[in-house]
């Protein structure tokens, strides 16, 4: 029994090695298939980071009127405070909102000097108030409209930040929509490849195969090899993308984080966390594939 | 040991291959199977080995009736029946050593066993001195001894050889006969299809002769004659 699995596996590296152009090309064409497949997953990952990130940075500003009385703001303040959707609420007092727009405009003497015209502090209290969700943001604009402090609001101001949430997702999806398409298509074509190698495979060993016949070889004994050459095939990809897969990653986290953060968690330590599942599943899949390919192969081309 | 009852072999669409053939060979016999080309020589070989299937009648081996057996039996079967043919059928990359042991790997017997038998059947054949060459360094005598060894390496009960002198000169022809001669000596029945005529006139043993696949005569140490 062991004799014969030592022999089978045996067999199994002959033929890998002996057609080893073969081997590559199958193998490049399931890592292509792989690879896709893991690009959706960073994809995947990295929206959920994007749409975290602006989430976070959605602000809605209220301009109190410079007359405004400060016990409605705060009332305005404390209120806002409660409602479930808002994340928090930061207060920007009238003097304070007028040191930040003179550093803002430090450069531009004209906006300076018109200001330093007035004579007077042109500006009122700000409220900075951040959502948890771009969705709640409506919610938050009318909730304003309460008729105890409306008419001490001068002005709601906000960058339309469920419409560019919007976009990443429908962006995403279309490119997520594409990218499960494709993989489709590299698994129909690995499906073939795979089919294909086994059938030159059986070619290029008949003569062995017809003698192994011949000699009173069972035909478990003249498949097994296939069938262990194609494991082989699907495990040296898996392993091949994994060693891809890992490095890439750590070179672009870096770069990633600095601009949307490391909010949602890494992408390098969801793909460590994860890899024993994300990979072993991926190599389950891709030898069902390449499994029900071989079998077909062998039935087709070997009638032992 | 072989028994052939009112056996025919039809080939798509309508070849005649054997025609109602009727034969029993004994154990240890040594039979040879002549015949014009075309006649049903190596029909009758192949269904021996069960690389076909009669469509009429019934072929027992042993007592085993092997008429209808099934894919999984054949390689059962191949373990008890050797085979040589003309084309020697060994494998280019291996050596003679491989080639001969490859018979016992594919069938599962343990690597022991086979340092066992490999250099018996090579004393058998005759060529210990030249276990490490490859088919192509070998003459065509000699590489039909390692296919006749190949066929011994399970001990078979019949040993079925379509032409195997059939690429080979008078001399080399001989060798292989004396080598038959003894492996039916030993007592493996022994099935031998030619052509030649001067190796059926020196076997002086049963001769049957086919024709149209029908068995036209079966003579006690026949002569070669048509
Ligand atoms: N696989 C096959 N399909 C169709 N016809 C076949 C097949 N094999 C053999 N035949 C036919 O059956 C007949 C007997 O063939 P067989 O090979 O048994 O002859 P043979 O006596 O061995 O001839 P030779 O001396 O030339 O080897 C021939 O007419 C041949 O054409
Ligand atoms: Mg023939």
């Amino acid at each position: 029994m062991f004799t014969s699995i030592y022999r089978v596996i045996k067999f199994a590296l002959q033929n890998f090695w002996r057609n080893i152009w073969l081997s590559v090309i199958t193998i490049s064409m399931l890592v292509l298939t792989l690879l896709t497949v893991n690009i959706l997953l960073v994809l995947n990952r990295a929206t959920d980071q994007v749409i975290a990130y602006v989430e976070n940075r959605i602000e809605v500003n209220v301009y109190f009127n410079e007359s405004a009385d400060q016990t409605k703001v705060n009332e305005a303040l404390t209120y806002l405070r409660t409602l479930p959707e808002v994340k928090d609420v930061q207060e920007i007092s009238a003097d304070n909102a007028l040191v930040l727009f003179k550093e803002k405009h430090a450069q531009d003497p004209a906006v300076l000097s018109s200001v330093d015209e007035i004579g007077r502090n042109p500006f009122g209290p700000t409220l900075v108030v951040k959502a948890r969700a771009a969705k709640d943001f409506d919610t938050i604009i009318s909730a304003l409209d309460n008729p105890r402090f409306r008419d001490e609001i001068r002005q709601k101001d906000f960058s339309d930040y469920q419409s560019i949430v919007g976009k990443i997702r429908q962006t995403t999806t279309q490119i997520r929509d594409g990218g499960i398409v494709l993989s489709i298509i590299f698994f129909i074509i690995a499906l073939l490849i795979i089919f294909n190698t086994v059938r030159v495979a059986i070619y290029i060993h008949r003569e062995e195969i017809s003698i192994m016949r011949l000699v009173g070889a069972s035909s478990r004994f003249i498949r097994a090899p296939f069938l262990v050459e194609t494991i082989l095939l699907s495990l040296f990809s898996v392993l091949i993308v994994m060693a891809i897969v890992y490095p890439t990653l750590a070179l672009i986290e870096p770069k990633f984080s600095q601009y949307f953060g490391s909010g949602a968690g890494g992408l390098t330590s969801y793909f460590e966390q994860n890899g024993v599942l994300i990979f072993g599943a991926q190599f389950i899949a891709l030898l069902f594939v390449t499994m029900v390919s071989t079998a077909l192969a062998l039935r087709k081309h070997l009638k032992v | 040991m072989i028994h052939f009852k009112n056996v025919s072999k039809l080939y798509p669409p309508d070849v005649i291959g054997l025609d109602h053939v009727n034969l029993r060979v004994e154990h240890g016999e040594f039979i040879s199977i002549v015949g014009q080309s075309g006649t049903g020589k190596s029909t009758l070989a192949k269904l021996l080995f069960a690389e076909e299937r009669p469509t009429h009648g019934v072929i027992e081996i042993g007592g085993w009736d092997i008429t209808k057996i099934s894919n999984r039996d054949v390689p059962l079967l191949r373990r008890q029946i050797g085979v040589v043919f003309q084309d020697f059928k060994l494998l280019p990359k291996k050596t003679v050593y491989e080639n001969i042991a490859f018979a016992l790997q594919v069938a599962g017997i343990p690597s022991a066993r086979v340092r066992e038998v490999v250099p018996r059947v090579l004393a058998i054949v005759g060529l210990e001195d030249k276990v490490q060459r490859f088919p192509h360094q070998l003459s065509g005598g000699e590489q039909q001894r390692v296919a006749i060894g190949r066929a011994l390496v399970h001990q078979p009960k019949i040993l079925v050889a379509d032409e195997p002198t059939g690429n080979l000169d008078t001399l080399n022809s001989r060798d292989i006969l004396e080598l038959l001669k003894k492996i039916n000596e030993f007592g493996t029945t022994v099935v031998l299809v030619t052509h030649d005529r001067e190796i059926v006139n020196r076997l002086k043993r049963r001769v049957i002769t086919l024709e149209g696949g029908k068995i036209t005569s079966d003579v006690e140490e026949g002569r070669y004659k048509l």
